[in-house]
């Protein structure tokens, strides 16, 4: 398959009032279509400044971005973004939270309301259509936020610690649901996340990154079950699955700070 | 109890508990009125003043009057509206602007528009120019400051995740930048309004062209105490009808709905 996103010799440096501080070091990778591809790193090693720059929210000190060949030069709705939390408006119903990307491409009422209409049937959010988000708890508003990304239908989906200010319960399930999701949609997913098991529970490809200035280094792909669906029931009882954690877990803990 | 009967009960306990410290008020001064006996000339007691206000009421004298301050605030308020708005935005979403006019804005804020009055009369008379050009300066100051500092106060992740979803800039005004800011705009509104007709009376009793002001500086050139008290109570009774009628309806619908009420 051929890459969907392709980052090459990246690096970047923030200018600030004491001088450039460098947040990432040299990264280099490609991620295939329909692939779910997790980073899992220190905090503050750069995973969130690789995200906005494959995002198109800046413009790398260094290097090459392409989104299916062509170079990222901004913001763009082939790539959806999934932030951890503050991005689902206040003053929208959920119902006209979900449709606002295809509000914003045009798409016909009809269309639009069954897309809607299938997303918060997938994401478990019936009932609550025309609930405002502070309304809802933050578990719900982060299935708004995913969902809303889902809908717009983009081909390339960033997740940036999109469950990290849930509880650790909801967490739980709103990570099952995703794989729910990606497998029913085949979607390419970037993830970023703290967590290792997250990572690993996700992921088609786990990513760890080095401390600051962050780096790649190493890759792990992991092992689907023919479904491809997740579950944390049989994730914790399967032995290889446990055995990787563990060694994601040894490589991030040698990083900690 | 139905629901209705409920909602009734309620209705009427929360309109007794915002009149209750009305009747006190009226108790206290009545009370120093009659326990001090106070001669007529310094005060009058409250039944004097109702006398004196249906009397205003009957020959159309209030109206005439009230409509005048009323017809001016409402003016400065659409023009300082309408100016002050797109102002606060242009400065709000441009970050070296916002900065730069921050300090000149709260200087002003610290010259009250009464502070401009010798200068205004100077300028345009003793005439409503003047009064209207001295609201609208008082209104329109709150209402840049606080339409400035909504915007600047909207999370970034909103512009970036509809930037996302493939809006273009203008679209983001609408469905961001305006309804993200308006909790403060609402706010602006409502202190503008309330130094706004603070300032217009103080304007009227100096300039003398109509108005609650120049009625009840000119009741006091008689000696008429009762017309005083009574354009004194209309005064406030009409800033709080005002504020009702106009702020509240718009909070109660936006704002208070989405739950970024601002106080």
């Amino acid at each position: 398959m051929a890459d969907k996103i392709e980052v090459s010799g990246f690096r970047h440096f923030f200018r600030t009032e004491i001088g450039s501080v460098q947040a990432t070091g040299t990264i280099d990778l490609s991620i295939k279509a329909g692939e779910f591809v997790t980073l899992v790193g220190p905090s503050g090693c750069g995973k969130t400044t690789l995200l906005k720059a494959i995002a198109g929210f800046l413009t790398p000190s260094e290097g090459n971005i392409l989104c299916d060949g062509i170079p990222v030069r901004g913001p763009g709705r082939e790539r959806g973004v999934v932030f951890q939390e503050l991005a689902i408006l206040p003053w929208r119903t959920v119902r006209r939270n979900i449709g606002h990307g295809l509000e914003i491409a045009r798409v016909p009422k009809a269309e639009r309301e069954a897309t809607v209409a299938r997303l918060i049937g997938l994401m478990g959010l019936g009932g609550f259509e025309d609930r405002y988000p502070h309304e809802l708890s933050g578990g719900m508003r982060q299935r708004v936020a995913v969902a809303r990304t889902w809908a717009a239908d983009p081909e390339v989906i960033l997740m940036d610690e999109p469950f990290a200010a849930v509880d650790a319960m909801t967490r739980l399930t709103l990570q099952e649901e995703l794989g729910r999701l990606c497998a029913a949609t085949r979607k390419t997913v970037f993830f970023i996340t703290h967590s290792v098991d997250e990572a690993v529970f996700l992921a088609d490809r786990v990513l760890v990154m080095t401390r600051r200035p962050g780096t790649i280094k190493a890759e792990l792909e992991i092992p689907r079950s023919a479904s491809g669906g997740r579950d944390w029931d049989s994730f914790t009882s399967d032995p290889l699955m446990q055995k990787i954690a563990g060694d994601v877990m040894h490589l991030v803990h040698a990083e900690r700070v | 109890m139905t629901t209705l009967e409920r909602i009734g009960t309620v209705t009427i306990a929360r309109t007794f508990k915002t009149l209750l410290p009305f009747a006190v008020l009226i108790a206290v001064w009545w009370g120093i009125k009659t326990g001090a006996d106070v001669p007529d000339k310094l005060l009058v007691a409250p039944p004097a003043v109702w006398a004196s206000f249906t009397g205003l009421v009957s020959h159309g004298i209030l109206a005439e009057y009230a409509s005048a301050s009323l017809r001016l605030i409402g003016t400065a308020a659409i023009i300082s509206f309408v100016i002050g708005v797109p102002l606060g935005f242009a400065v709000g979403t441009n970050r070296y602007a916002a900065r730069a006019l921050e300090g000149t804005l709260r200087f002003l804020q610290g010259i009250s528009g009464i502070a401009w009055l010798p200068l205004a009369i100077l300028w345009f008379g003793f005439s409503q120019t003047t009064t209207l050009t001295i609201v609208i300066y008082t209104l329109i100051v709150p209402i840049i400051f606080n339409t400035m500092t909504g915007v600047r106060a909207i999370p970034e992740n909103y512009a970036l995740a509809l930037q996302s979803l493939g809006a273009g800039r203008l679209r983001i005004v609408r469905d961001v930048y305006l309804p993200g800011a308006l909790p403060s705009i609402i706010v602006g509104v409502r202190l503008g309004m309330g130094y706004g007709w603070r300032a217009l009376i103080a304007s009227e009793m100096l300039v003398r062209q109509g108005g609650l002001g120049d009625l009840i500086f000119g009741a006091r050139t008689f000696g008429q105490i009762d017309r005083i008290m009574v354009g004194m109570v209309v005064i406030g009774t009409l800033y709080i009808v005002v504020d009702r009628l106009l702020v509240q309806p718009v909070e109660t619908l936006t704002v208070a709905r989405w739950g970024v009420l601002r106080r």
